[in-house]
């Protein structure tokens, strides 16, 4: 198994290329996005019902070694600040690569 | 006011159903209409009435009461941001602001369909061409509001982008369907409407009352939002569109638009976005509150204007067109 980073970001659906931009410019080649997630957090509940996509969140997860990691934060926290969300960083290992 | 007129507007089926998505949230109903299908809904909608309006303007042709309606509709939707925003400004942030003068600067195509829907129950007649007007009064009101914004000397206005700004305003989704539907209806004009008669117009009003009925569960969600927004806010939400739809009845007397023509006109002036300027604003001012700009314009102004403003903007069309022809 190798060690890799997992990176987990919920977003709002509006700003989800500029997060999947920041990956693939971090020389991350894959990614999962689930659409439409729900929660609470320090914006008051995202309830996922409207039409247009403002109160609905997207989930990203990606992994990459230690050494991506860095550019990719970078990339990711002028988003965070901005527009609001979260960004986990955890250690995991990589069965098959 | 003549009460037939309310009446006919509130026993609609389609008025009734979101009265019934209002009460259900009220009632701590599970109801839930599935995530897909409202966008699905909403999509149909515009499709039927871009199509409609096309095979109308077939039948109909351009001549010079259609480029002064559309002139008239992108005027409208240049100027209600611009004082809305300086009225906003006098108690609000200028994101908040610019965001919300945005919003009431567009359009909402649900209103204008539910007025197309009251119109017909009249026998009203309307040009197809007003779907143009629709399509056209959606993008402006955003430039402007963001515009307005970056002039505004706020310091925490970060980078925009332009091109994706300008995509978003004019090729949104709504926005290219319409006026893509619209198209299509022109071209293929009464072949193409008994093609699609079934779907288009056979379905079209149970779709909407179904449509409704989802927008009443949403807006009754959005009624808690409202307590941040706040007694300026919510007088704002509703004294706007009777501003708005008191001047789109001025022009629309004094270009002698037909009535069936001047109560789109009124709606378009009156109405909010809730769909395509949320969108675009999330990703050019994300700054301003969403909770602020989305609730006033999905639970105060929508209902407000289907509710009361349909009946109330009819009968002031009527009393001050039979006026002049009276003196005349």
């Amino acid at each position: 198994m190798q060690p890799v980073k997992r990176i987990e970001v919920i977003i709002d659906s509006p700003h989800l290329d500029s997060v999947l931009k920041a990956i693939e410019q971090a020389g991350i080649s894959g990614y999962t996005v689930i659409r439409d997630v729900i929660g609470t957090g320090d914006r008051g509940p995202r309830s996922g019902d409207e039409l247009t996509d403002v109160f609905k969140n997207c989930y990203v997860m990606t992994a990459c070694p230690e050494d991506n990691l860095s550019q990719l934060v970078t990339a990711i926290r002028p988003l965070l600040k901005r527009f609001g969300g979260v960004c986990l960083v955890s250690d995991a290992q990589w069965i098959i690569h | 006011m003549d009460i037939s007129l309310i009446l006919s507007n509130l026993l609609n089926p389609p008025i009734l159903f979101f009265f019934l998505g209002l009460l259900a949230v009220l009632l701590h109903s599970d109801l839930e209409i599935p995530q897909p299908l409202p966008k699905f809904l909403s999509l149909y909608l515009l499709l039927a009435i871009g199509f409609k309006g096309g095979v109308e303007l077939n039948q109909s042709g351009i001549d010079r009461s259609v480029l002064v309606t559309i002139g008239l509709a992108m005027l409208m939707a240049s100027v209600v941001p611009l004082y809305s925003f300086f009225i906003l400004r006098l108690k609000l942030a200028a994101s908040d602001a610019a965001a919300i003068a945005a919003t009431y600067g567009s359009i909402s195509a649900v209103t204008f369909i539910t007025a197309t829907a009251f119109l017909q129950d009249l026998n009203i007649p309307y040009s197809g061409y007003m779907v143009a007007a629709m399509a056209l009064m959606e993008s402006p009101a955003i430039i402007i509001g963001v515009l307005l914004y970056r002039l505004s000397g706020n310091s925490n206005r970060g980078e925009l982008s332009w091109s994706e700004l300008l995509r978003d305003a004019f090729f949104n989704g709504s926005v290219l369907l319409l006026l893509g539907s619209l198209l299509v209806g022109v071209l293929t004009g009464e072949a193409g409407k008994k093609e699609l008669q079934p779907f288009t117009h056979g379905l079209f009003k149970g779709l909407l009352a179904f449509f409704l009925l989802d927008m009443g569960l949403v807006a009754a969600r959005r009624l808690r939002d409202l307590r941040k927004a706040g007694v300026f806010l919510v007088s704002f939400a509703i004294l706007m569109p009777l501003l708005n739809a008191a001047l789109g009845m001025g022009l629309a007397y004094l270009v002698d638009m037909p009535r069936g023509d001047a109560l789109l006109f009124i709606v378009l002036c009156a109405s909010a976005s809730y769909i395509a300027v949320p969108a675009a604003v999330r990703l050019a001012i994300p700054e301003a509150n969403p909770s602020l700009y989305v609730p006033m314009a999905l639970a105060i102004t929508f209902p407000f204007n289907i509710i009361v403003g349909l009946p109330l903007y009819l009968y002031g069309i009527d009393t001050l067109w039979r006026l002049s022809h009276a003196t005349s």
